[in-house]
C-alpha cells in the first residue's frame, strides 16, 4: 500500500528518466494504492495531466487506444520527466536514482 | 479520427475544463458576498459589535467582530470541504499529503496565512465598513499580485494576450473602486479602514495563489485546499481568538451564541459557497495557470454586483457598471486565447 501522496509516487516512477506510457503508470499506482475502478483510474490519470501541465513531465508521444488497453478510442500518452520535474521530485525528498 | 485531431481535441478539452472551473469559482465567489454581508446584521455579531464599540470604539470593534466572523467562515468552509473530500474518497490522500509537511503541506499552511488573516479578514472588514459591492470589487486587483509573483518566482509564462486581459480587468477594477472613493472623498467622510480591508483582500489573495501554486505542483487540489483551511482554522481558533479572549474581548461568550438557526444557516451558506469557490479556483490553476485562473475567477466581481442587486436591491453606480463591463471584456480577451499556446505553462 502506497504511503506517500499519489503525485509524489508518480514523480518517483518517472525519476528513472525512462519514458512511460500513462496507462502503465496508472495501473501501477492503482495496484499500489489499492484504488480499483474507472473513477480512480481517471483521477490518477488526471494527476499525470496536472504534472505535465505544471511542466514536470513532458508529453513525448501519443497513440490512439484502438484496442482498449486503457480507454478505447482515447489518446494514450507517453511521458518523460523534465529537469524541472527532477528538481521538484528531489524537493519532495524522493530518491533520485 | 486521426491522431492530430484527437490531440487537438484533448488539449482543447483540458483547457476549456480549466476555464470552466475558473468560471464556477467566479459564480460561487460572487454569491459568497450575500451571506458575508448579511451576517453582520445577525446576532451575535450585531450585538458583539455594539458591545465592544462601547468600550473600545468603532474601529477596534469592527476588526474584532470581523475576526470572529472570519473564524466561523473558516470553520464552515472546512466542514464543507471535509464533506467534499469524503464524497470523492480522498481522505487517504489527505492524510498522506498532510504528513509531507516539509516538501508539500507547508505551502498550504503558508498560503492560509495570506488567504485567511489577510485576504478574508480584509474582505469582511470591507463588507462591514463599506459594503459587499465595494469589498468584492476592491479585491479585483489580486491577479496582478498573483501573476507577477508567479512569473518572478517560478517562471510561469504570461502570454501577451493574458497580460492585456489582466490589464483591462485592472482598469475595470480601478473604475469601480475609484467611483465609490471619489463620492466619499467629496462628502469628506472616508472609511479608511474599509479601504485598507479591500487592499488586504487584493494583496492577500494574490500572494496566496502564488504560494499555493508551489504546493499544488505536487498535490491534489481538493486535498491541498482542505489543508489550507485546516491551517486557517488553526490560526483563528488556536491562536488569534484565544489571544483576543486573553486580552479581554468577549470572544467565547459571543462565539457560543452563534449557534442559533438563522445565524448558523447563513454561516453554512457562506461555508458552502466559499468552499466550492476555492475548490474551483484551485482546480483551474494546474490546467490554465495561476494568472489565467485568477483572471477568469475575477468575474466574481461582476457576479457579486449582480447578486447584491438581485437580493438586496442595491442599484450600482455607473462607475460600477462601466468597471464591471471592462472586467468582462478583459476576461474574454483571456478566454479566447489560442489554446495551442497553453500546452505547458512553464518556460523550459
Amino acid at each position: 500500500m502506497g504511503n506517500r501522496p499519489i503525485k509524489f509516487r508518480i514523480l518517483e516512477l518517472f525519476l528513472d528518466e525512462k519514458e512511460h506510457w500513462n496507462y502503465e503508470v496508472v495501473s501501477k499506482v492503482q495496484g499500489e494504492y489499492n484504488m480499483q475502478g474507472n473513477y480512480n483510474r481517471d483521477s490518477i490519470n488526471f494527476d499525470i495531466i496536472e504534472l505535465a501541465s505544471g511542466g514536470m513531465l513532458k508529453d513525448l508521444e501519443q497513440k490512439v487506444d484502438s484496442e482498449g488497453i486503457y480507454k478505447k478510442d482515447f489518446l494514450l500518452h507517453k511521458y518523460v520527466i523534465t529537469d524541472f520535474g527532477k528538481v521538484r521530485g528531489s524537493d519532495a525528498c524522493l530518491r533520485y536514482v | 479520427m486521426d491522431l492530430k485531431a484527437l490531440k487537438k481535441q484533448e488539449s482543447k478539452r483540458k483547457i476549456s475544463k480549466g476555464y470552466m472551473w475558473a468560471l464556477f469559482c467566479a459564480v460561487f465567489w460572487g454569491i459568497w458576498y450575500l451571506p458575508g454581508t448579511v451576517v453582520w446584521v445577525l446576532n451575535p455579531f450585531d450585538e458583539m459589535y455594539g458591545a465592544i464599540a462601547e468600550t473600545s470604539g468603532d474601529g477596534v470593534s469592527l476588526v474584532v467582530t470581523a475576526v470572529l466572523i472570519t473564524a466561523f467562515n473558516a470553520l464552515t468552509v472546512m466542514l464543507a470541504l471535509m464533506l467534499w473530500n469524503g464524497t470523492l474518497g480522498k481522505f487517504g490522500e489527505l492524510v498522506r499529503t498532510m504528513k509531507e509537511f516539509h516538501p508539500c503541506s507547508k505551502w498550504f499552511f503558508l498560503a492560509s496565512i495570506f488567504g485567511g488573516p489577510m485576504a478574508i479578514l480584509g474582505s469582511f472588514i470591507a463588507m462591514g465598513f463599506i459594503g459587499g459591492a465595494f469589498a468584492a470589487v476592491a479585491a479585483l486587483l489580486y491577479p496582478v499580485v498573483g501573476s507577477i509573483l508567479a512569473y518572478y518566482w517560478y517562471g510561469e509564462k504570461i502570454s501577451k494576450r493574458a497580460a492585456i486581459g489582466i490589464g483591462v480587468i485592472i482598469v475595470g477594477g480601478v473604475t469601480i473602486f475609484g467611483g465609490g472613493l471619489l463620492t466619499e472623498l467629496s462628502s469628506g467622510n472616508v472609511q479608511w479602514i474599509g479601504y485598507l480591508g479591500g487592499l488586504m483582500a487584493a494583496a492577500g489573495w494574490g500572494i496566496e495563489g502564488a504560494i499555493a501554486g508551489k504546493g499544488l505542483d505536487i498535490a491534489e487540489p481538493d486535498v491541498g485546499l482542505t489543508l489550507r483551511f485546516v491551517g486557517e482554522n488553526i490560526i483563528w481558533w488556536i491562536i488569534i481568538v484565544p489571544v483576543l479572549a486573553l486580552v479581554g474581548y468577549p470572544m467565547y461568550s459571543f462565539a457560543f451564541q452563534a449557534f442559533e438557526p438563522l445565524t448558523l444557516l447563513v454561516l453554512i451558506f457562506a461555508g458552502i459557497t466559499f468552499g466550492f469557490c476555492y475548490v474551483c479556483w484551485y482546480k483551474s490553476f494546474p490546467l490554465i495557470g495561476v494568472g489565467r485562473g485568477q483572471g477568469i475567477g475575477n468575474l466574481y466581481g461582476l457576479c457579486a454586483i449582480i447578486f447584491i442587486f438581485l437580493f438586496f436591491g442595491d442599484v450600482p453606480q455607473w462607475t460600477i457598471l462601466v468597471g464591471g463591463t471592462l472586467c468582462v471584456i478583459g476576461s474574454f480577451v483571456m478566454f479566447t486565447e489560442d489554446t495551442s499556446e497553453l500546452e505547458t505553462l512553464r518556460g523550459e
